[in-house]
């Protein structure tokens, strides 16, 4: 391939422009091939001396350079492949800021990575206040840090606190903000592009006119003198920088602490030295596993995107106006997220108490969503007038899609569908947000179950990026792919999952769950079992989350699970017990497994006792039981739990079931989601170990099947 | 009127006193509810509605034409305009006699209508001298004159102008509307006692009218933003203990001295709105409705601004006259409660032959008002008056009420601020 630039003159002004479009792709990215013909280029802008300055300019839409081919980072073998790309894309780009004719790199959409390295080796940059600019250099969120100087001319263009912002959040900026940093010279409007542009050179083709520009930039401001022009206060400035990154990633991800580092060691320094540590740490990271899993992820969230949950196209039926059944908590959340994106909701229950919470539910999340700026009271005040209420289903004459989020309870359930029925039109689909029941189940009295699918949503649902998507036996091509687009439409992540009991996350989550009760109830310190989970990863411990959740809703979920699945997922009598104190709810009743007193907690006096009656003397049996056992038994169980999953093709891939874990759990992304993990961890190791953990009871941890073949033919989950 | 107009059917908010449930709500959020309700509860295709029509007193300063605000916030397309009525104390009732007015043109067929109104939020405003000061400040460049701008500066001018207060103020003849009752008590020589015993007689109505679930065919439930805590979904102004004796105790509100209006006989201030869907006949045919009712003449008629509470009977007088209606032959009669003077006045200007020939250029009296025909279900007194709702909800409560007994024929009709009167001649099919 070649043939990514075009380079024109205009024979009148001398100003050349290289016109970057990429062949056959929506998109501009710089694969090595493109920096292999953007450095013929420059040789020549170099030799030619009636040129006047240079200009970079994309010819997509709404794309100025997206990036690096992140292709090209997967496949570096090593670390030392990895320091030779890095230095070679860095020598390329380099070279464009030693040309001796000015130039402008002119961003009028997405401008990341090696795209936004690339732009700070030009002259200068002129940004769009298109929406759709977004410039930024998002590495860290894959692992890695920049590696084509980001790191080194960044901190140099806009100062080291703005730049250790907008490397360790990964974060972009818009091209308003861009220019406030000064990041860009200019702030132009899209339509005026090339008038504006040509203003902008003809300014800095004038006596003085570039250094009235350059003037422009990093000007000191108080806080740029007090953190950044002094060492005390570049000392604090990389110390409160590395606390935050710490506290965010609670130091699992070390892209962002290394690139604190890089920063800190090379502010100072010539950029050539600066590049070359820059390529060092960057050539480290890019063969550790987290960048490899967060790349991973990477494709995954592009193939979910693409995934419409048919294999052949259809049609798909426009959803306008929505009715939710059900005001409770998740009944109010729907209908949050359905008003958040403009569609008309309209709530149903049996009286206007129960509509009142619904609202308010809603009324809450846009009131946190406030505080945090991302609407105002005339955005809020508009979304929630998409919202409507009904005590007699008046108005779902013309409803497109009814999701029900009534009571867990299979008979309550098929009566309201059966009421239901007669009363929307027949072409709307009905989902159900269940989190347990199964789909073709509850379907089955419907006149016309094609258009009746699961669509469950996770709670908290304004945080929880994953909708399970569950067709029944009939459901239609066309319910799927309008379920699979809307929730897309919705801002969330669905995934395609075969209707089982507990469908895919509850089923893998309930018995880790459950095993964490068990070795509650031989007397392991839930503190300590929690502190395990969560150095392993995973944002709470299981006890945290069983508060969280509220054991009253685990407690259904877990006997709809028993029910179904037998004795591997037979409830513990402990958590029988705590289920049947009505006081002991969790975090919404004050206390469960902890007690909450505003935001502290600690444990609950009353579970110890509670304890201390099946575990009596023997209380010191639970101390004997190893860190390494506690998260084996809590991981293996889930592990093993999943290769059914997949021998039952309850998901398509392993991809899927990871994503779903990750989105659906708070599985950490750097082990690349439970699967991964798995085949990290060796595929005969874990059935050695789950029958090792056979004399705690067989039932639940005995390998099954589709493991004991995996070992036997030494496959892993994923081929690659 | 060349021919009647169908009413289709109508939803309303609860009518809550100023400054009290309703006050976090503005006029536009209440009439956007009604109508988002009502097209819903319809089904109303959006695209077949030709205009939005809604009456408002007084505007938001931050929702200039209303209407149009009201029609996008409760869902209708962009494509369709809207736009703002004012008469007032009718400016409920122009929204949709202006709908029928066009509907007769043949401009258009299908209308939302309605009024609203936020008396809570009708603002405070500076004083002349305020603005004044303020426009010399911002003109003052120097700090010498800026320092003698400020020196000009007297707090007494910081006192508000209350709006609501100049609003209810007839610029014409000075007096506010209170004192506009009592110059009708004079005239007609109404003293205290009649008109507390009216006003007891409007809350035992509307109490009668709450048990007995009369207004839940019209009334939108709402749960109250910003946070939700509550649901609204009954007027709050009728009171179940309201006494003879408690209305009594009460000073005379308008005239400290010889005055006989109380805030307990005259209607309080209100936030509340009504929505109504009206069109024509032969379009609610086709699109297979079974109308509320029809609106089948109107009329509006001036008189002396200070006298300003006798429009009823001076619209009525108009609206008969070119109808071959008989007063009698009306089965129900909502005549809006302004001030229970004020409507003691109308009683006995309907029924004085004396006072038609000298006003109304009649030889006779209109007839007289039978009590068990008029605001049966209580009034403005008991129930509100948010000003640019009371005539949308008037011609609501009155077809509800012809449906609910069974009968045909009412009239609605009110006193309007500045010396205007309005009648609406309506039926239900039987």
């Amino acid at each position: 391939m070649s043939g990514a630039f075009k380079f024109t003159i205009d024979g009148a002004t001398g100003i050349g422009t290289i016109l970057f479009d990429y062949p056959g792709e929506r998109i501009n990215k710089l694969t090595f091939e493109v920096m292999d013909e953007l450095e013929t280029l420059i040789d020549k802008i170099g030799s030619d001396s009636s040129l006047k300055a240079v200009t970079l300019i994309s010819a997509k839409k709404d794309i100025f350079i997206a990036g690096a081919d992140i292709n090209e980072i997967a496949s570096i073998n090593s670390s030392e492949d990895g320091k030779k790309k890095a230095l070679l894309g860095q020598r390329i780009i380099t070279k464009f800021s030693k040309l001796p004719l000015p130039t402008v790199a002119v961003i009028n959409g997405a401008c990341l990575g090696g795209g936004l390295e690339l732009s700070l080796a030009f002259d200068y940059r002129i940004a769009t206040d298109n929406p759709k600019t977004s410039i930024g250099l998002p590495e860290v969120n894959l692992g890695i840090i920049p590696g084509f100087g980001g790191t080194q001319r960044l901190p140099r263009l806009i100062g080291l606190e703005k730049a250790l912002t907008m490397i360790l959040t990964g974060r972009p900026v818009d091209g308003k903000k861009a220019y406030r940093y000064r990041l860009v010279d200019a702030l132009i409007p899209k339509e005026f592009l090339h008038e504006k542009v040509n203003e902008f050179i003809s300014v800095i083709l004038q006596p003085n006119g570039a250094e009235q520009i350059k003037k422009q930039r990093n000007k000191a401001t108080l806080q740029s003198i007090v953190l950044e022009k002094n060492p005390i206060g570049k000392a604090v400035l990389f110390n409160l920088s590395k606390k935050n990154v710490v506290a965010k990633t609670k130091q699992f991800y070390p892209a962002p602490l290394k690139a604190v580092d890089v920063i800190k060691k090379t502010h100072a320094m010539p950029l050539d030295q600066g590049l070359q540590i820059e390529a060092d740490e960057f050539s480290k990271l890019v063969i550790t596993d987290t960048c490899r899993n967060l790349i991973n992820l990477f494709f995954i969230r592009e193939k979910l995107k693409k995934d419409s949950g048919t294999r052949e196209p259809v049609a798909i039926k426009d959803i306008a106006n929505v009715g939710v059944l059900g005001a409770g908590v998740m009944g109010g959340a729907i209908a949050w997220l359905f008003t958040k994106s403009f569609i008309s909701t309209r709530i149903k229950d049996l009286n206007w108490d129960a509509i009142r919470k619904g609202y308010e539910t809603a009324a809450k999340i846009y009131k946190q969503l406030k505080k945090l700026r991302k609407f105002d009271d005339r955005e809020i005040n508009l979304r929630m007038h998409k919202l409507s209420a009904t005590v007699d289903y008046s108005g779902f004459e013309k409803i497109d899609l009814v999701i029900e989020a009534v009571v867990e309870d299979l008979n309550v359930k098929q009566s309201v569908f059966s009421d239901l029925e007669n009363r929307i039109p027949s072409s709307a689909i009905i989902a159900s947000n269940t989190s347990t029941l199964s789909i073709t189940e509850m379907s089955k009295r419907l006149k016309n179950p094609e258009r009746f699918i699961g669509m469950h949503f996770f709670n908290p649902v304004n945080r929880m990026p994953l909708v399970e998507v569950i067709p029944g036996d009939k459901t239609s091509p066309k319910t799927i792919a309008t379920i699979m687009e809307l929730t897309k439409r919705l801002g969330k992540t669905p995934v395609l999952v075969k209707s089982c009991p507990g469908f895919l996350v509850n089923r893998l989550l309930l018995p880790y769950l459950n095993e964490a009760f068990y070795l509650l109830q031989v007397g392991v310190d839930p503190v300590r079992v929690d502190s395990i989970i969560t150095r392993f990863g995973m944002p709470m411990g299981p006890f945290a989350l069983a508060d969280e959740v509220g054991i009253d809703i685990g407690y259904k979920a877990a006997k709809i699970l028993e029910e179904s699945y037998g004795k591997r997922m037979k409830m513990v009598d402990i958590f029988v017990d705590i289920s049947n104190d009505k006081s002991l709810l969790g975090k919404k009743s004050g206390k469960g497994i902890y007690q909450y007193s505003g935001k502290d907690k600690e444990i609950n006096p009353e579970i110890a006792s509670l304890v201390s009656k099946y575990s009596g003397e023997s209380q010191s049996l639970g101390i004997n039981v190893s860190d390494n056992e506690i998260l084996e038994r809590l991981m293996l169980i889930m592990v093993n739990e999943a290769s059914r999953c997949m021998q039952e093709e309850i998901v398509s891939c392993p991809e899927y079931l990871d994503m779903a874990m990750i989105m659906g759990t708070g599985f950490p992304p750097f082990r690349g989601g439970l699967l991964r993990y798995a085949d990290s961890f060796g595929i005969s190791k874990i059935v050695d170990v789950l029958k090792g953990f056979e004399t705690v009871s067989k039932d639940r941890f005995q390998p099954c099947d589709y493991l004991n073949k995996m070992k036997d033919e030494q496959l892993k989950f994923y081929s690659s | 009127m060349k021919n009647r107009i169908a009413i289709v059917d109508g939803i309303r908010t609860p009518q809550c006193k100023a400054g009290g449930i309703f006050k976090d709500i503005s006029a536009d959020d209440l009439g956007a509810y009604c109508v988002k309700e009502l097209l819903t509860k319809l089904n109303l295709p959006v695209n077949e509605i030709d205009e939005l029509i809604f009456g408002n007193v007084s505007q938001p300063m931050n929702k200039a034409n209303i209407a149009r605000v009201i029609a996008l916030k409760s869902g209708l397309p962009n494509s369709i305009p809207a736009y703002t009525v004012h008469r007032n104390c009718a400016s409920g009732a122009e929204s949709v006699t202006t709908a029928a007015a066009k509907i007769n043109a043949g401009e258009a067929n299908i209308f939302v209508t309605g009024g609203t109104e936020s008396m809570s939020n009708i603002p405070l405003m500076f004083s002349k001298k305020m603005e004044v000061f303020f426009a010399k400040l911002m003109r003052s460049k120097s700090i010498g004159q800026k320092l003698n701008t400020l020196l000009s500066f007297r707090p007494k001018d910081l006192q508000p102008v209350i709006g609501i207060v100049e609003g209810l103020t007839d610029p014409i003849c000075g007096l506010i509307m209170g004192k506009t009752a009592e110059v009708l008590a004079r005239e007609f020589q109404i003293n205290r006692a009649e008109q507390d015993d009216f006003a007891l007689l409007s809350h035992k109505r509307a109490v009668n009218a709450q048990e007995a679930e009369v207004f839940d065919k019209e009334i939108l439930p709402l749960p109250m933003p910003p946070a939700y805590k509550s649901i609204q979904s009954a007027d709050d102004g009728p009171r179940k203990d309201q006494s003879l004796h408690a209305l009594k105790k009460l000073r005379p509100y308008f005239d400290r001295h010889n005055g006989t209006v109380t805030v307990g006989n005259s209607c309080p201030l209100s936030d509340g709105a009504a929505a109504l869907v009206v069109m024509s006949e032969e379009n609610a045919r086709n699109l297979g409705y079974d109308p509320l009712g029809y609106l089948i003449d109107y009329a509006y008629a001036g008189l002396e601004p200070n006298r300003m509470g006798l429009g009823p009977v001076y619209a009525t007088a108009k609206l008969l006259k070119n109808s071959k209606i008989n007063f009698n032959d009306i089965d129900l009669i909502e005549l809006n409660e302004a001030f229970a003077a004020q409507v003691i006045a109308n009683e006995r200007a309907f029924a004085s032959n004396d006072f038609a020939q000298t006003y109304l250029g009649r030889s006779q009296k209109i007839g007289d008002i039978d009590r068990n025909k008029l605001n049966v279900n209580g009034g403005a007194i008991a129930l509100g008056h948010p000003v640019g709702t009371t005539g949308a909800r008037l011609i609501l409560t009155l077809l509800k009420e012809l449906r609910r007994q069974n009968k045909q024929l009412g009239l609605a009709t009110m006193c309007i601020g500045g010396g205007q009167g309005g009648a609406m001649l309506v039926e239900v099919d039987s």
